[in-house]
């Protein structure tokens, strides 16, 4: 077996040529630190912008309020008197409603007190079309 | 009776229909989309460039035979489907569009609410198909669900302190000096992401994980049922999608044009749409723990401190919005 | 148990103003400087007096303040006004800012006609005292009279006889 015509493969002498095999990636488009920068600019001129219309919205809103402000006390007496009316209307309507019942005394008050209590709409609304009612408790709503 | 009809029926399906019709379509738009994108052609056979394949699609998932394993449970089998589709469609209702159908002074709680609902659809259908596959698939879709839920809520306070409102419609007033992209893109960022894996889509799609998962909590289902739950997360995407550029991309409302104000946010969400499908042929799948890391150790630190920090810095700068 | 009495719908005839409320919001800022005195007056008796039913004479007075107003508007500046608010009506919630020349043109007839001008922003929202010869009412409310505070005990006080009952938390 000595001596055979076999031969080994093996590296080159002195070894393989060295060769770059270090990842290398371009370098391209900005940098870390000044896209990071850019970014941290845009949300700054996002606040300023955002914040100046909020001021101005802030501004908009007691605009508006102001205007509710201002008519409130028509709104408040007219509303007084629907509700004064409604009841007026209510009491008429009972009385003849109630008037064979012995012993019934027409707009006798559940409460024992002689403060002004605020009917609730059902007692307002009980001897008219229930659409009136639905109307008066869901009809116009309107958050803002 | 003819109002109430009109209020009743003919008013939601005013909705209802054009979500459906418009999901179909991004069925067509994401295969062709994925297609061109991976150098083919895409659906073209049905009809021109292949325009009518979603009806040949819908009319064959509805002919086909629907089937109920027979160990399954019955009802919850059929009702987690018809489930995922009513919430989904019932999220569209507060969205402006630009005046929503049922106008919400709460409308962002609303939809967090209905949103955390459709986990309810997932977990039933997983397991009411008494199928291992289904229950371990319907159990990672609802902890991720959940996980990001909680990312797109803490974002969601974040905008609400710069528009002042839980009211969808004060977005559009807030955004009219500026979109709320550019001060808050970080959250934007975040949001878009969360969005992503609270749809279930690539590249956080890993509960239909098709070699492990075998599509998920949804392998029993054939037929009509899984036409609903298909359609459901389509429609659920266009939601997101809509629901994100009306937080993020602006006011869609233009004074000189008001009547392109719906056209204007839906060519928005549309561009976020094709996003979606960008994203879903460009990533890999996330892996289960990744995804978990990514909100819980990422995003709710970041949210939080984000949140401090939008609600500290309005408020010394004398920036905070009208409160209704 | 008392009867509640309500006043007969002679007395709460009044000429409603019966105008939208795009018109309303139209003209409130002006509408509130005008009538800033029957406004006033009878807020201050609705908050003294508790009781919409005492309070109808000075209702009256700003209803009547109101139609007035609302009478200058339309014989001086009924043109610019009717543009002003049509314009509001348009707008989605009546929005203000959405209406400025509008509101400019309105404001100048105004102060040209009327010698009205605008209050500036925060006027209106000032708190002001009112003079008014109404009494002050008394005991509003009608709340009875306060019970005596508790009698002071005369008898000698002493412990209870089987110990305290809070044994049980005996720290």
């Amino acid at each position: 077996m000595a001596g055979s015509k076999v031969k080994q493969d093996m590296p080159p002498p002195g070894g393989y040529d060295s060769f770059d095999f270090k990842r290398n990636l371009p370098k391209r488009g900005l940098s870390g630190y000044s896209m990071f920068g850019i970014g941290i600019g845009i949300m700054m001129f996002g606040y300023w912008r955002l914040f100046k219309w909020n001021r101005e919205r802030r501004r908009l809103q007691i605009e508006d309020m102001e205007a509710r402000i201002a008519l409130m006390p028509l709104l408040q007496a007219e509303e007084d008197r629907r509700v004064l009316r409604m009841m007026r209307e209510n009491l008429e309507e009972e009385a003849v409603l109630m008037k064979d019942v012995p012993g019934w005394k027409v707009g006798e008050s559940v409460f024992h007190t002689d403060r002004w209590i605020a009917p609730t709409s059902v007692e307002l609304y009980n001897l008219r079309p229930r659409e009136e009612l639905l109307h008066k408790q869901y009809g116009f709503l309107w958050y803002v | 009776m003819l109002l109430m009809l009109i209020t009743y029926l003919v008013n939601p399906l005013m909705l209802m229909v054009p979500v459906l019709l418009a999901v179909a379509f991004l069925t067509l738009l994401e295969r062709k989309v994925l297609g061109y994108m991976q150098l083919r052609k895409g659906p073209n056979i049905v009809g021109p460039y292949g325009l009518l394949q979603p009806i040949a699609d819908g009319v064959k998932l509805f002919i086909k035979e629907p089937v109920r394993p027979s160990t399954s449970s019955p009802i919850l089998f059929l009702l987690a489907p018809m489930l995922a589709l009513t919430l989904a469609l019932t999220l569209w209702a507060p969205l402006p569009l630009p005046h929503p159908m049922i106008d919400l002074n709460l409308g962002i709680m609303f939809i967090l609410a209905l949103s955390s609902l459709a986990v309810y659809s997932i977990l039933g259908s997983g397991w009411a198909s008494n199928s291992k596959y289904a229950l371990i698939g319907a159990l990672r879709a609802v902890a991720q669900t959940i996980s990001y839920e909680v990312s797109l809520g803490l974002i969601l306070l974040g905008t609400i302190i710069f528009t002042g409102g839980f009211t969808l419609l004060t977005f559009n007033t807030a955004q009219e000096a500026i979109w709320l992209i550019l001060p808050a893109w970080p959250l934007a960022a975040m949001w878009f992401t969360s969005t992503l894996a609270e749809t279930n889509r690539a590249p956080f799609d890993l509960t239909e994980g098709e070699s492990e998962l075998v599509s998920g909590f949804n392998v029993e289902y054939a037929g009509g049922p899984f036409a609903l739950f298909f359609l459901a997360e389509y429609a659920n995407i266009l939601f997101m999608n809509t629901l994100s550029t009306i937080l993020f991309l602006g006011a869609s409302y233009i004074p000189l044009l008001p009547e392109l104000t719906t056209i204007n946010l839906m060519i928005k969400a549309a561009l976020l749409s094709v996003i979606f499908l960008w994203v879903r042929a460009s990533y890999p799948r996330f892996r289960y723990d990744q995804l978990m890391h990514l909100i819980w150790k990422n995003y709710l630190p970041l949210t939080l401190a984000l949140i401090i920090w939008h609600l500290a810095m309005p408020m010394a700068l004398g920036g905070i919005p009208p409160q209704h | 148990m008392s009867t509640v009495e309500v006043p007969s719908l002679q007395e709460l005839s009044v000429d409603e103003i019966k105008v939208s409320s795009a018109v309303l919001k139209a003209a409130a800022h002006h509408y509130g400087s005008q009538c800033d005195k029957p406004n006033k007056e009878f807020m201050l008796c609705r908050w003294e007096e508790k009781d919409p039913r005492k309070c109808i004479d000075e209702g009256r007075k700003v209803n009547e303040c109101a139609l007035n107003f609302f009478r200058q508007i339309k014989g001086n500046c009924a043109e610019s006004f009717t543009e002003y608010w049509t314009c509001l009506d348009y707008s989605n919630l009546l929005e203000l800012r959405r209406c400025r020349q509008q509101q400019q043109a309105f404001d100048n007839c105004v102060l040209d006609k009327l010698g009205w001008e605008r209050p500036d922003l925060g006027e209106l929202s000032k708190v002001t005292k009112v003079s008014t010869s109404r009494p002050l009412p008394e005991n509003p409310y009608h709340s009875r009279p306060r019970p005596e505070p508790n009698p002071v005990i005369e008898d000698k006080l002493e412990p209870s006889k089987h110990g305290s009952k809070l044994f049980f938390w005996n720290w």
